[in-house]
C-alpha cells in the first residue's frame, strides 16, 4: 500500500453542474461511494489531470456537502449492522450535524438529493432524520404550516381519514 | 437587496418576513422522490405521528398508505414475526396437526374395540367430524387473515396498548371454599383448571363454564391438553384420558403406585407421566396401553419435558435424566444439583433445571454435560421457561430473573413478588408472573420494567397463563378460588 500515505494528501477536483470547481482532499471526496468507485474505475492518473463532474449538484449544495464530508472525514464507514442500529435511534443527531442542517428547506432537500445521488449514507440519514424531526409532534395543520402545504382534502375526506386514524391517538 | 432591506423599518421587515417565509417552505414529499420520502418516514416509529401525517394532504396520505412504511414499523415494534409465522406457541398450546388424526384413527380403529370404554366415544372421534370441527372452530376463533402491514400493525398496536392500560375482564367463582389450583391450561379452544379437590373444570376461552370432569378420587396434580383430549393424573395414581367435547373419560390408565406429579404429551397418541413412585410411564392414550416404564430415578419424579423422541425428567433424587422414548432407555443422567429438582425446561438441545439448592443449571442434552450454573436466586427455583436464547426463572424468593442463554448471564432481576413466584410465563414481548402475595404482574421482557398489575389483589395467585390477546389467572380471594379472564382483543369494528 505504497499509495496510502500519498492518498491522504492527494487532492481531487469536483465540478458542479453549474461549472464551478471545488478542490478537496481525496479522502474527503471518498465519503461519497459514488466518487470513490469512480476514482477506482478511472485510476489515479485520470483524476489528477481532470475534474470529476458531478452532474446533478450545483455549487452551493456541493460546497455544503463537501463541508459535511470534511468534518466527518475521520468517521469510520458504518457496517450494515451499525447502520440498522442507528436507524432505530431515530431522533439522535449529533450537535454539529444539527447546526449544519439549519438551512432553508430548499437547501435541506437539495442536500438530501445530493447525498442520495453521491451515495453518502450517513449524510442522507442525517438529512432524512432532520425532516422526520420536523414532522414529529405536530398536528396535521402544524405540519401543513411547517412546509407550506395546501390541504387538498374535501371536508368529507378529511373527516373520513381522521376517523381512520383515530386508533393511533393517545388512549 | 441588502441595502434595500437595511432601509426598512421593523414593521416593513416583519411584512417581508411574513411574505418571504412561506416561500422558503417546501413540501418535502413533493420535492423528493418517493424512495427518499419513504426513507424519511422510516425514521418515524410512533404510529401517532404517521397517522397525523397521513391527514396532511392527498400526497401525504398516499405516501403513508405505502405498506413498506408499516412493514418497517412492524419490524421496529417486533410485530414482524407474528405476521410471517404461526409462532411455536407455549407448551400450553399444542401445535395443531390435523393430519395426525386420520392416520391414528386408521391405526386405532381395530384395536380400540378391545377397550369397551372407548367404543361409545368412537362416533365423536371419526376423522370426518374431527376435521369438520377443527376447521369450523378455526374460522370462528381466529379473525380473518389480516391483509396489509398497516392493518397488521394496527391490530398488534391496539393489542399492545390494551395490555398496557386497557383490556376487559370477567371473574368467575370456581369453588366456594379455598381449593388449590394445581394446573391451568389456556388453549385456542379451552381454559382448563385442575384442583386438589379432584375436579377438573373446563371453560370456553371466554370463561363460560362448559363441563366438570369428575372421576379422580383425590387431588389432580398434573394435566395436559391436546386438541380436544385431556390427560390428567393425581394422588389416586391413575392417569385419565378425557374427551373435552363430551366430558367423557376415555381411559383410566393404571400402573403408577404413587401420586402422578407431572404429565406431558409428545404427540396426539402419546402421554408420559412422572410419579412419586420414581418412574415415568409412556402411554398410548389411544389404546390405553402402557408402552414403557422408564426406571432409574431414586426418588419422586417432579417435572418433565418432551421434545421429539426425547423426554427429560427432573427428580427429588437431585438428578435429571434424558431418555429416549422409542428405546425406553436413559441416555444421560444430569448430576450436579445438591438438592431436589423442581422445574425443568427443554428446547431439544439444552435442558434447564431449577432446584431447591437455589441454582439453575443448563445442560447439553446430547452430551449430558453441565454448560452453566446460574446463581442468583436465594431460594427454591420452582418456575422455568425457555424460549429462543432466553430463560426466565421464578423462585420462592419472590424474584423473577431473565437470563441470556447465549452468554449464560442475567439480563434482568425483577423484584416481582413479596413471597414466592407461583407461576410465570413469557413470550417475545412480556413476562407474566403470579405470586403468593396475590398479585399478577406484567413485565416488559426487553426492558424489565413493570408494565402493569392485572388483577385486583387477592390472598394468593395459584396460576397464570396467557396468549397474545388473553390472560387467565387463578387466585384465592376472600377465601374463594376465583378465575379472572382478561381479553386484550380490539373490538372488530375498530379493526375493519
Amino acid at each position: 500500500m505504497s499509495d496510502s500515505k500519498g492518498k491522504a494528501s492527494q487532492k481531487v477536483t469536483l465540478a458542479s453542474n453549474d461549472g464551478s470547481h471545488i478542490e478537496v482532499d481525496r479522502v474527503v471526496a471518498e465519503r461519497s461511494m459514488l466518487i470513490k468507485n469512480l476514482i477506482e474505475d478511472l485510476g489515479d492518473d485520470a483524476i489528477a489531470t481532470a475534474p470529476i463532474p458531478i452532474p446533478n449538484v450545483n455549487d452551493p449544495v456541493l460546497r455544503k456537502v463537501v463541508e459535511w464530508c470534511d468534518h466527518h472525514r475521520g468517521d469510520s464507514l458504518q457496517s450494515n449492522e451499525e447502520e440498522n442500529d442507528n436507524r432505530k435511534k431515530t431522533t439522535d443527531i449529533e450537535e454539529w450535524d444539527q447546526k449544519f442542517m439549519q438551512v432553508d428547506q430548499e437547501m435541506l432537500f437539495e442536500i438530501i438529493l445530493a447525498a442520495n445521488f453521491l451515495d453518502i449514507k450517513a449524510l442522507l440519514d442525517v438529512g432524512c432524520k432532520t425532516v422526520a424531526n420536523m414532522i414529529k409532534g405536530k398536528s396535521p395543520e402544524e405540519i401543513r404550516k411547517t412546509f407550506n402545504i395546501t390541504n387538498d382534502f374535501t371536508p368529507e375526506e378529511e373527516e373520513q381519514i381522521r376517523r381512520e386514524n383515530e386508533w393511533a391517538e393517545d388512549r | 437587496l441588502a441595502d434595500l432591506l437595511n432601509l426598512c423599518t421593523s414593521q416593513q421587515l416583519s411584512f417581508v418576513h411574513q411574505f418571504v417565509s412561506p416561500l422558503l417552505k417546501k413540501d418535502p414529499f413533493t420535492s423528493l422522490p418517493d424512495e427518499l420520502c419513504l426513507r424519511i418516514l422510516s425514521f418515524i416509529d410512533d404510529p401517532k405521528v404517521l397517522a397525523r401525517a397521513s391527514q396532511v394532504s392527498r400526497r401525504w396520505r398516499d405516501l403513508l398508505s405505502d405498506d413498506m412504511t408499516w412493514k418497517n414499523l412492524c419490524v421496529k415494534h417486533d410485530y414482524q414475526r407474528r405476521l410471517s409465522e404461526v409462532h411455536p406457541s407455549m407448551q400450553l398450546l399444542p401445535v395443531i396437526r390435523p393430519e395426525i388424526f386420520p392416520i391414528s384413527h386408521q391405526d386405532g380403529a381395530p384395536t380400540s374395540h378391545s377397550y369397551p370404554g372407548a367404543i361409545p366415544q368412537l362416533p365423536s372421534i371419526t376423522p370426518g367430524s374431527l376435521s369438520l370441527d377443527g376447521s369450523s372452530s378455526a374460522i370462528t376463533t381466529s379473525r380473518p387473515r389480516v391483509k396489509s402491514y398497516k392493518s397488521h400493525f394496527k391490530q398488534r398496536y391496539l393489542v399492545d396498548a390494551a395490555w398496557r392500560t386497557g383490556g376487559h375482564n370477567i371473574t368467575r367463582n370456581i369453588t366456594q371454599d379455598g381449593g388449590v389450583v394445581t394446573s391451568l391450561h389456556l388453549t385456542s379452544k379451552y381454559i382448563i383448571v385442575a384442583l386438589d379437590n379432584a375436579k377438573i373444570h373446563v371453560f370456553d376461552t371466554e370463561g363460560n363454564a362448559q363441563r366438570t370432569l369428575q372421576g379422580h378420587v383425590m387431588g389432580v396434580w398434573a394435566m395436559v391438553p391436546w386438541e380436544d383430549i385431556l390427560v390428567s393424573g393425581g394422588c389416586d395414581r391413575d392417569v385419565r384420558v378425557w374427551d373435552l367435547k363430551t366430558g367423557a373419560c376415555l381411559h383410566t390408565l393404571r400402573g403408577h403406585t404413587s401420586t402422578v406429579r407431572c404429565l406431558k404429551m409428545s404427540d396426539a397418541n402419546t402421554a408420559i407421566s412422572g410419579s412419586r413412585d420414581t418412574t415415568l410411564r409412556v402411554w398410548d392414550i389411544r389404546t390405553g396401553l402402557c408402552k414403557n416404564v422408564l426406571v432409574g430415578h431414586q426418588a419422586s419424579v417432579r417435572c418433565l419435558e418432551i421434545k421429539g423422541d426425547i423426554v427429560v425428567s427432573g427428580s427429588y433424587d437431585t438428578t435429571a435424566k434424558v431418555w429416549s422414548i422409542s428405546e425406553g432407555r436413559c441416555l444421560h443422567t444430569l448430576q450436579g444439583h445438591y438438592s431436589q429438582i423442581y422445574a425443568i425446561a427443554f428446547d431439544g438441545y439444552r435442558v434447564a433445571t431449577g432446584s431447591l439448592d437455589t441454582s439453575v443449571r443448563i445442560w447439553n442434552a446430547a452430551t449430558g454435560e453441565c454448560q452453566a450454573v446460574l446463581q442468583g436466586h436465594t431460594s427454591l427455583v420452582g418456575q422455568l421457561q425457555m424460549r429462543g436464547g432466553t430463560l426466565v426463572t421464578g423462585g420462592s424468593d419472590g424474584s423473577v430473573r431473565v437470563w441470556s442463554l447465549e452468554r449464560f448471564c442475567p439480563i434482568h432481576r425483577l423484584a416481582a413478588h413479596d413471597n414466592s413466584v407461583t407461576s410465570l410465563q413469557f413470550d417475545d414481548t412480556r413476562v407474566v408472573s403470579g405470586g403468593s402475595d396475590g398479585r399478577v404482574k406484567v413485565w416488559d421482557l426487553k426492558t424489565g420494567h413493570l408494565v402493569r398489575e392485572l388483577i385486583t389483589q387477592g390472598e394468593a395467585v395459584w396460576r397464570v397463563a396467557f396468549e397474545e390477546e388473553k390472560c387467565v389467572a387463578m387466585a384465592l380471594k376472600n377465601s374463594r378460588t376465583v378465575m379472572e379472564v382478561w381479553s386484550f382483543s380490539p373490538p372488530d369494528e375498530v379493526l375493519y
